[in-house]
């Protein structure tokens, strides 16, 4: 195979192309106020979304599969609308219209051509499955089963499933559970499969959720109860509708199948907490297929916490009661400059510890860099400016009210305001060219930042940058520049609140590459986060991994706090895959050493499958 | 360095890598820069660490290096004024010297020559003397850790019978004739300031309409100046003390050639430069009007437009030295160098200075 990841965008082929997506579910979500795929949404398969579709061609262009019947329905109702590539550019500067047209092309010839559909296989089982959900919400078709069939980790192996299967009630799953007990069919609950790490991926049947999609706001007791197939963006943006605000993860992430496996987190987990902070109560189908509720009290306890790697899945989730929060109105975000990470580590537990700000989080050069800018090799030379012109390797995310700024600003630490955020995000491509910046690090030297505080900075800043949506666009595709002016005029794609709230911000993370990310709970013990944040980028250089700190977020009083460190990979180099695996687990076991050593370091491994814990029993244990 | 190697003689070069670069390529391309590669057989390097026991560098090479060492040039320092740096200043400026101290101790050199500042006098001085510093009021650290160098040195020297002289630039600029300087800080950085704001300005005009522009009452005038009202508060009423590279280079020439033991020379200037003739000069060179000089008055509380404030913050480290009256004492220097004077800032050597630092984007693509 040959190794894709760092040719350029536009010369990729669709096949190139089809093997770079991400597998990030975006697609499924209207993040950007474009619209969503319309046959997703009507059919709901995966493989009917961009994120399939491309999944399929990877799969006929390398002659895994046939042309099936639902493989010609799946190419057919692409009607190349384009909303994929306002989505896929925004995150990932892909295309995948190409890929459709491929797709497309692909099958339309073979038919020409006189080729042979392959007809569905007659099943008993499929027939028994397809009693329970109905004929449209279940399959084995070798189209469908296949984009079901891997992710893009680097530590699980690719299976493909026998069966795909769609319920739309709590009642189906259950007879579904009995059915495959009674089989002896192995079956695996699939939310977005965004985990990357293969947990949703196995053979036997595959039990995808999405058409679960309840919401039930029940205001006067803060809480709003979901089906297992609703995304954090969705409910967010419900829940802003009505003056409220949930503790999201990924914006493609499913509620329930994120707090199943690892539990939300967010910047705003400084506030909201983790783990059983987030929900009030949650229903499950056990192992049997019986129903049960967190709060009876004959439930099992899910509100404890076994220090186990890999634990097994308690059951499936079909709903949860996600807490609701109050909102002001007087919110805003601003950027914390810092030039070591011990002194941001510094400012985030002294706000966690005096309830200073709504969320927190400290990130690196590499996560702002690549969010601000639209293109990869922008955000190259953006990370060079912020790190050599500004002198700013770390910054801390704060989204809090007046009077959390107000005390930020009183406790004499300079930022980078909302205003000053959007000069620097939408005049991004005067910043590259501005030659003034090589006497604004000469004014760090006797106070870090101190150009933050000349009063009229952001006047300066929006004279010498000029900042616009059209600016914005001049760097991205000339077809899609229209759509991004657009896009970047309206108010929340610059608003660190919402970009907040709704994790955009790390969305495009994995742009240059897919990543693996480490992620530990721990002290706020500088000592301790600086070594582990050594040993991690020792790992991975000894394994010629890319790498970059990711995020630190206080939590729990900032008695804790979550660090992620990243490691990016090449998924479509084997060799590279190989060496991050043993980067992996080299990880693991120096993140063991430590939770022995410490007894106060847990690393992510141990709290897979136990999301519905107790923070305390979690942390503290 | 050029010059000593144009003359003949045989330096070895103490120094230390920088960032990824190794003693051997910064030389390698300031020979290039001078044009003197073929003179690098006259040069030896050795990288050493000053805060190391015999620089760290081994015994015998040690050894070797005393025995061929006739004479010290101690020109390494931090120049930075950072009150928040105060702590590496030091190190490099004064904690480092006592390895190279004792180097010139062990190697029973002829002279030890050390390049410091004119500025060591203090703040509150009028006349500064060519003598060794009592002061205790500087304007920034730099000023205050060369002072402390003095001292040191002259202390042990005498201690351990070494001659030695100490070298006092003023401010120092680009080569007169060429304008050609490796360095870009003091009289530059508030022309390069100066010069940055207004294409802020230029940009807002040519790009946006001179929206912005025009809230401060900046324009383009008929003949293509930009007008950019500019308030330059200064302190007191002064100007600049400042020489040409050339000029420090040819009297510190004379001086190691013809050096007395103990001797203190100030490298200045007579004829001072007031910052109203450089801001003249600005006005027919970069073709910026409107800069108003101001003194006596602090600029706390006045109403300032955005150029004002942001060049404001960009020249504080060098107000004092931009309005300066101290007088410089020259009397061993007129000696030894036959009265060699630096000669007056014309606009001449202001454009030629100017360009160059331009054309090598004020040091940024100097290599």
């Amino acid at each position: 195979m040959k190794n894709t990841a760092n040719k350029p965008e536009n010369e990729k082929g669709p096949y190139e192309t089809a093997r770079n997506c991400r597998h990030y579910a975006m697609c499924k979500i209207d993040f950007l106020g474009s619209g969503v795929c319309e046959s997703g949404l009507e059919k709901h398969f995966v493989s009917y979304y961009p994120q399939g579709r491309m999944i399929l061609y990877e799969a006929l262009a390398e002659k895994k599969i046939s042309i099936t019947e639902k493989c010609v329905e799946i190419a057919d109702s692409c009607n190349l609308c384009g909303k994929c590539d306002y989505q896929c550019y925004f995150l990932n500067e892909m295309r995948p219209t190409k890929v459709m047209e491929a797709l497309k092309k692909h099958v339309g010839t073979f038919i020409a051509n006189g080729g042979k559909v392959k007809p569905a296989k007659d099943d008993k089982i499929l027939s028994e499955i397809k009693k329970i959900v109905g004929d449209n919400w279940a399959t084995n078709d070798e189209a469908i089963l296949i984009t079901y069939s891997h992710d893009l980790s680097p530590i699980s192996e690719p299976k493909t499933p026998d069966y795909v299967v769609m319920p739309y009630t709590k009642e189906e799953i259950a007879s579904l559970v009995k059915l495959f007990n009674k089989n002896k069919i192995p079956y695996t609950l699939r939310g977005n499969g965004q985990n990357l790490l293969g947990f949703a991926i196995n053979e036997g049947a595959i039990i995808d959720v999405n058409r679960m999609k309840t919401i039930e706001f029940d205001e006067k007791n803060w809480l709003v109860k979901v089906g297992p197939g609703v995304a954090a963006f969705d409910l967010q943006k419900q829940a802003s509708e009505r003056g409220f605000r949930i503790n999201a993860s990924e914006p493609a992430a499913l509620l329930c199948a994120n707090i199943m496996c690892s539990g939300i987190m967010s910047t705003f987990s400084t506030t909201y907490g983790i783990n059983a902070d987030n929900f009030i109560d949650a229903e499950f189908i056990d192992k049997e297929g019986s129903f049960f509720s967190l709060n009876d009290t004959s439930s099992p306890n899910l509100y404890s916490y076994k220090n186990l790697q890999h634990k097994s899945s308690p059951g499936i989730c079909v709903s949860a009661s996600i807490k609701l929060h109050p909102v002001t109105n007087d919110e805003s975000g601003i950027l914390v400059p810092f030039q070591t990470l011990d002194s941001a580590l510094d400012f985030i537990k002294d706000c966690s510890v005096r309830h200073i700000g709504l969320a927190l989080g400290i990130v690196g050069t590499e996560y702002i860099s690549v969010f601000l800018s639209p293109t990869k090799k922008s955000a190259a030379e953006v990370k060079d400016i912020f790190l050599n012109k500004l002198g700013i390797p770390y910054l801390v995310v704060v989204i809090g009210d007046k009077f959390a700024i107000r005390t930020i600003s009183e406790m004499g630490f300079p930022f980078f305001d909302q205003r000053l955020f959007n000069a620097l995000y939408l005049g991004l491509p005067s910043l590259k060219s501005a030659e003034w910046l090589n006497l604004i690090k000469e004014l760090s030297d006797d106070e870090p930042y101190s150009y933050l505080r000349i009063k009229s900075f952001a006047d300066l800043l929006e004279t010498a940058l000029a900042p616009s949506p059209a600016l914005y666009s001049q760097e991205i595709d000339p077809e899609l520049r229209p759509f991004f002016e657009k896009l970047f005029s309206r108010e929340e794609m610059t608003n660190l609140v919402w970009l907040n709230m709704n994790r955009i911000m790390s969305t495009k993370l994995g742009r240059r590459k897919p990543f693996l990310p480490v992620l530990i709970y721990l002290p706020i013990d500088n000592v301790l986060v600086n070594e582990l944040n050594d040993k991690f980028r020792l790992i991975a250089d000894k394994y010629h991994i890319d790498n970059d700190f990711g995020f630190i977020t206080p939590i729990d009083n900032g008695k804790r706090c979550i660090f992620e460190y990243d490691y990016f990979f090449d998924h479509t180099n084997p060799e590279e895959i190989n060496r991050i695996r043993q980067a992996a687990t080299e990880v693991n076991i120096l993140v063991d050493e430590y939770s022995k050593k410490t007894g106060t370091v847990k690393g992510h491994p141990y709290v897979l499958y136990q999301g519905f814990s107790r923070k305390e029993n979690l942390l503290y244990s | 360095m050029a010059s000593m190697l144009s003359e003949g003689y045989r330096l070895v070069v103490l120094g230390r890598s920088y960032k990824e670069e190794t003693l051997k390529q910064r030389i390698s391309k300031l020979l290039q820069w001078f044009g003197i590669e073929e003179l690098v057989g006259q040069l030896e390097l050795v990288e050493i660490d000053f805060l190391k026991p015999m620089l760290g560098i081994p015994e015998e090479e040690y050894k070797n290096l005393c025995t061929n060492t006739e004479q010290i040039i101690h020109c390494a320092s931090d120049t930075s004024f950072s009150e928040r740096k105060r702590d590496l200043v030091f190190k490099s400026n004064v904690n480092s010297l006592e390895g190279i101290l004792e180097f010139a101790a062990n190697a029973g050199v002829t002279f030890f020559h050390y390049i410091s500042t004119a500025y060591v006098a203090g703040a509150n001085v009028t006349v500064c003397k060519e003598c060794l510093s009592s002061s205790a009021d500087f304007l920034n650290v730099y000023e205050e850790s060369k002072a402390m160098a003095e001292n040191i040195i002259a202390a042990f020297c005498k201690k351990n019978f070494i001659p030695f002289t100490v070298i006092r630039p003023s401010v120092v600029y680009g080569d007169s004739h060429t304008g050609r300087s490796l360095r870009f800080n003091a009289l530059y950085f508030p022309i390069q300031s100066v010069k940055y704001i207004s294409e802020i300005y230029l940009n807002d005009i040519k790009n946006n309409a001179g929206k912005k522009s025009k809230q401060y009452g900046i324009f383009l005038d008929e003949e293509g100046f930009l007008f950019l009202p500019l308030r330059i508060f200064l302190p007191k009423e002064g100007a600049l003390n400042i020489i040409p590279v050339d000029y420090f280079v040819n009297a510190t020439m004379k001086i190691i050639a013809n050096p007395s033991p103990g001797g203190i020379y100030h490298l200045t200037n007579n004829s001072l430069t007031k910052l109203e003739m450089v801001s003249v000069y600005n006005e027919q060179f970069m073709k910026i009007k409107g800069v108003e000089i101001i003194y006596g008055r602090s600029a706390d509380n006045v109403l300032r437009n955005p150029a004002e404030e942001l060049f404001d913050r960009f020249i504080e480290p060098y107000r004092s030295y931009l309005s300066d009256n101290r007088v410089f004492e020259r009397t061993n220097t007129d000696l030894v160098t036959d009265n060699l004077q630096p000669p007056e800032f014309t606009y001449e050597i202001y454009k030629n200075c100017m360009k160059y630092a331009i054309s090598v984007n004020w040091g940024q693509s100097i290599f």
